[in-house]
């Protein structure tokens, strides 16, 4: 059973360059070479030993010198050519000399073979049969239309020499003893052998070719796969690397640019663009793009119903133009070809609830993109769009989250200010500016009094609070603070504080080998120790201790502020940074107190990227720690 | 002895009682004003010992506004009379505008502020010690 040839003109192979396939053939061929080397070294040896041991051994007579000499011969030649393979071998561009060096092998083997056939009996030698190896291996070096000329020539010097010995042109060396009568020149016998020599030769020329090919043909689909995969695999490691790249961030000018760029890089394309929907869901305004030159014009928002292009995309498909001159979807065609932008593939960003915008990669060259190109843009299209899903969601929450605080500052100062006045004028008369007052009146006005300034306390902490959530900037800048500095004068605040209580307020400072620098506000550091401090001391009974200690633990500074209080329980430390909540035991020693104090710390420390915690026992003592991270040099 | 004279400048009346009350207790002559403008024209008619600005008025930047006309250091300022009057800025340091935060003496020329609610015995030993008492 025979199959056909391939084709000789396969369709060039997707995905490896020209210069990939020429290597192949090239390392085929040089492999070749080496290997016909290696077997001609047996061919001589081979020549030589058969000629001895005819004589020798089966006692026949050969015509043995010149048999002898081509056996030497073929040693000599080959010697030569592995001198020059190694030569060659050194230089990586040599693949001229190759062929050349393929075809002086395959030529004076051929020379050898025919001389080989005319002293060992012509038409009546059994070597005559070898020539078939040489075609296979024509077949194997050369394209099939010099294999088969390779083939025709082996036919015909055959013939030739067969044709000539037995017109008796040429002389005839039998081998003595082999047959029986001269056979080369009985016509029947002659005509049969040229016959069925042609036929062989031709047959195994075009079986070797076909199975060749077929090899070849395998290879390179092998390579093709491997090309394939190394891409797939770079591609997915892009995509992987990207999705890292894009989900690490939840800002969305930042996402954007990110993907921009991660795509234009990933598909080797010279620019890449984003587009998003606004509200209307009408228009795409142009958000980001990576590669455009500062020419490119920017044509602001698009409206969606004016561009086939983009309807298209938003209906959910990929839309690739392989020509930017030949295609009527562009808006733009004119400002597309002058920025270069040759062939274009375009995807659509797809949310949860529906289209969010369009991703697009611009190309120079015409045909740029392929199927798997579309396959992989869907990719990073479907990647970008959780991204861009997220950090618009992001976005939202902070938005709600600003207003919401917004919100909570007007309502709270417009409670503080009459607040305020109210204070004010209940202390004018309660410090007697408006005239005397009896004993009740006074004590029912400063009652009223100190309600006022719980409630003014409690709106001022509000206010922080939703102050410190709007708008960090509402805090002052972060600047590099002495922390210690900071701690000493909180301490010092509390120095009268402390020794009307009888308590014993401790400052220790364990930092000395480098001024404690921390990233902080002034103002929220101050509030930080302050308030902590002030509920150490309000929550200790006299004669106690509150002991405020500042230590360095690797980059980090640690402050320690410990009370011999009365302690929280394990319930109440769960709750004790939550909104309004004070611990039972300090509300019955302290009526006053919002119960946001805590909240305002813990805002505030994580500000300024730190922690706080917490250990405490109840009758024994309170600590609180909070550290914070040095700025070192 | 003459009564030092003392030029409220707040747009709450409240706060302005609150303030008034105190003070005529102490022996000095308040006059009030809600805003920039009619401060300016009491000022123009009687020049005032010293001034309490209110950091907020008409709008939120109209106490600031009031007091670096009055500190000018230009020669040629219409209000170079007034220049040396010492003034004491109320503020409400939980107030929502950016200027929460007292700005520089470099940056607002004021003698002093004060946060509001103002304790009637800070009010008066500030103001003591404004006048030079």
């Amino acid at each position: 059973m025979v199959e056909g040839p391939l084709p000789m003109n396969s369709s060039p192979i997707n995905g490896l360059t020209p210069q990939g396939k020429r290597s192949l053939i090239e390392e085929e061929l040089k492999a070749s070479v080496a290997w016909l080397i290696r077997l001609r070294w047996l061919a001589g040896v081979g020549v030589i030993l058969t000629a001895w041991s005819v004589n020798a051994i089966l006692k026949l007579q050969l015509f043995t010198f010149p048999i002898y000499l081509i056996g030497a011969v073929i040693l000599v030649y080959n010697s030569i050519f592995y001198y020059i393979d190694k030569k060659i071998q050194s230089n990586p561009a040599a693949t001229q000399e190759y062929t050349r060096l393929a075809h002086w092998q395959v030529g004076l083997d051929w020379l050898a073979m025919i001389l080989l056939i005319h002293f060992s009996g012509g038409v009546e030698s059994p070597a005559i049969l070898f020539f078939v190896f040489h075609i296979i291996i024509a077949a194997i070096f050369f394209t099939p239309r010099t294999a088969y000329i390779y083939s025709l020539v082996a036919i015909l010097l055959v013939w030739l020499d067969v044709g000539l010995e037995f017109l008796g042109i040429l002389p005839h060396y039998p081998v003595e003893g082999f047959l029986q009568e001269a056979l080369y020149k009985n016509i029947w016998y002659v005509l049969a052998i040229l016959l069925f020599f042609g036929a062989t030769s031709l047959i195994s020329a075009y079986l070797a070719i076909s199975i060749n090919q077929r090899l070849r043909r395998r290879e390179e689909e092998v390579m093709e796969l491997t090309v394939n995969l190394q891409r797939a695999t770079e591609r997915l490691q892009a995509l992987n690397d990207g999705a890292r790249a894009i989900s690490s961030t939840l800002e969305l000018s930042e996402v954007l640019n990110r993907l921009v760029k991660n795509t234009a890089e990933v598909m080797h394309v010279h620019a890449c663009f984003i587009r998003l929907l606004d509200k209307t869901g009408q228009h795409l305004e142009r958000v980001a793009d990576f590669g455009l030159s500062q020419n490119f014009p920017d044509n602001g928002s698009i409206d969606v119903q004016n561009n086939p292009l983009i309807q298209e995309v938003l209906s959910g498909k990929i839309v690739n133009i392989p020509d930017t001159s030949q295609t009527s979807l562009l808006q733009y065609p004119a400002t597309t070809i002058r920025e270069g932008i040759h062939s274009m593939l375009v995807a659509p960003l797809i949310g949860k609830s529906g289209p969010l915008g369009i991703l697009g990669v611009y190309s120079h060259n015409v045909n740029h993109f392929s199927k798997d190109d579309e396959t992989f843009i869907a990719a990073i299209a479907a990647q970008g769009s959780t991204a861009i899903e997220n950090a618009l969601a992001y976005q939202a929450i902070e938005a709600l989250d600003a207003t919401k605080s917004q919100f909570v500052r007007m309502v709270t100062h417009e409670l503080r200010s009459p607040v305020s006045v109210i204070k004010s004028l209940l202390r004018t008369i309660t410090a007697g500016y408006a005239g005397g007052l009896n004993e009740q009146q006074r004590d029912i006005l400063e009652r009223a009094s100190k309600r006022a300034e719980a409630l003014q306390g409690l709106v001022d902490d509000l206010l922080d609070l939703a102050a410190g959530k709007a708008d960090i900037k509402s805090h002052g800048e972060m600047e590099p603070i002495r922390l210690d500095d900071v701690i000493e004068q909180v301490v010092k605040r509390f120095e009268i504080s402390a020794k009307e209580k009888e308590i014993d307020l401790i400052w220790e400072n364990h930092i000395s080998e480098i001024t404690p620098m921390v990233k902080a506000t002034q103002e929220g550091l101050d509030r930080i120790f302050n308030n902590l401090v002030s509920n150490a001391i309000k929550y200790t009974l006299p004669k106690g201790k509150v002991t405020v200690k500042l230590t360095r633990v690797e980059n980090e500074a640690c402050v320690t502020i410990e009370d011999t209080g009365i302690g929280i329980s394990e319930e109440a430390q769960a709750q004790l940074f939550q909104e309004f909540y004070r611990a039972p035991n300090a509300k019955e020693m302290e009526k006053e107190g919002t119960g946001l104090g805590l909240v305002i710390v813990k805002d505030l420390v994580k500000r300024f990227g730190g922690k706080i915690g917490v250990k405490s026992t109840v009758g024994v003592g309170s600590e609180f720690t909070v550290i914070l991270p040095l700025l070192l040099q | 002895m003459n009564k030092k004279s003392i030029l409220l400048v707040d747009d709450d009346p409240d706060v302005r009682l609150s303030l008034r009350l105190p003070l005529e207790a102490a022996g000095y002559e308040v006059k009030e004003a809600t805003n920039p403008t009619e401060g300016l024209a009491s000022m123009k008619k009687e020049k005032p010992d010293l001034l309490i600005l209110d950091v907020m008025m008409d709008s939120a930047t109209a106490g600031f506004q009031f007091a670096l006309d009055l500190k000018s250091e230009d020669p040629k300022s219409e209000l170079k009379a007034f220049k040396d009057i010492p003034i004491i800025m109320l503020t409400a340091i939980h107030d929502t505008t950016s200027l929460r935060f007292s700005p520089d003496q470099d940056y607002l020329p004021v003698e002093v502020f004060l946060e509001k609610p103002v304790e009637p015995d800070v009010l008066l030993a500030t103001v003591k010690k404004q006048l030079g008492e």
